[in-house]
């Protein structure tokens, strides 16, 4: 009888200390449910606007489309999803040949300027890819032509 | 008098962790959710463009002004509408409030959908340079962490 009364204890003692248990461990699963975002995680990729320059590229037009890669514009027209590449006149039809090209140069030149110039209608997603090129191949001073206030 | 039996003058004494652990969890959840809450109500549900060397946010404290940008051109900055000729004006207002200090590491975050046609684009960037601001960035996904459209 002795021994049926502390076995009674134990499992009474046992199913008091459960509930305590059970809340942190519910609290810890919300905690880990909840920190494992179901947002994607958003990264940031700066685009030095103007430092260099203190304004915008605006007279692209009078450029020299010399090839001693003083400065690189490369331009996007056509297609706005999937647009033509010109590297200071010269023409892609594919972002992985620009970025052949521009390993080529950032060999010769590594401190060249990149001048990203689009047409209107380019949508955003290839000239972001581009900027992505531009800093993977080593390229630092990348900025975006645009139009003065103005001209539009 | 009657002795106390030693088992239950060992359980008083004892402290008990265990709703303190609860309760500071529950403060951290709680935390967690209205700070997250905070977050969402600022970000526009957007497919931003995908760049492979696009990098974490460092500057947590630098005063920041988020534009969002919507595939058919339309602005949203701070939960509210704004079209593109006061862009520039929203810029000087959020500047204005800053002192010089906090001028200098001004941020212009650029929300936009990767099917935004440049021409919304470069009006932004033509504010921020009318503004003296060099910081600008836009946000991206890394290609693996890109959520599938």
């Amino acid at each position: 009888m002795r021994v049926t009364r502390s076995y009674r204890a134990d499992a009474l003692d046992m199913n008091s200390a459960m509930t305590p248990m059970i809340d942190v461990v519910f609290l810890l699963l919300i905690f880990f449910v909840w920190t494992i975002s179901f947002q994607a995680i958003e990264r940031l990729l700066p685009s030095n606007v103007s430092r260099e320059a203190g304004k915008l590229e605006s007279n692209l037009e009078d450029l020299d489309p010399e090839v001693d890669f003083e400065r690189i514009v490369v331009r996007l027209t056509g297609d706005a999803a999937s647009p033509q590449y010109r590297v200071n006149e010269q023409v892609f039809g594919s972002a992985a040949e620009v970025r052949a090209f521009l390993q080529t140069i950032v060999a010769i030149k590594p401190d060249a300027p990149v001048v990203i110039h689009p047409d209107d209608q380019i949508e955003i997603g290839p000239v972001v890819g581009l900027l992505d090129i531009s800093r993977q191949c080593g390229f630092s001073k990348v900025s975006f032509a645009a139009k003065p206030p103005s001209a539009r | 008098m009657v002795a106390m039996p030693a088992q239950n003058r060992d359980r008083s004494l004892g402290f008990n962790m265990t709703p303190m652990i609860d309760v500071v969890f529950l403060l951290i959840i709680f935390f967690l959710i209205s700070s997250h809450l905070t977050r969402q109500e600022q970000q526009v549900k957007l497919a931003l463009p995908i760049a492979k060397t696009g990098a974490h946010p460092t500057q947590l404290t630098n005063p920041r002004l988020i534009i969002n940008l919507l595939a058919d051109g339309r602005v949203v900055i701070q939960d509210e509408d704004v079209t593109q000729a006061m862009i520039g004006q929203r810029i000087g207002a959020s500047l204005e409030r800053l002192d010089a200090k906090e001028r200098e590491n001004f941020e212009v975050r650029i929300r936009c959908a990767r099917q935004t046609p440049y021409e919304f684009v470069q009006p932004i960037l033509t504010g921020c340079v009318q503004q003296g601001i060099w910081n600008v960035t836009f946000a991206v996904y890394s290609p693996e962490e890109a959520p599938a459209s």
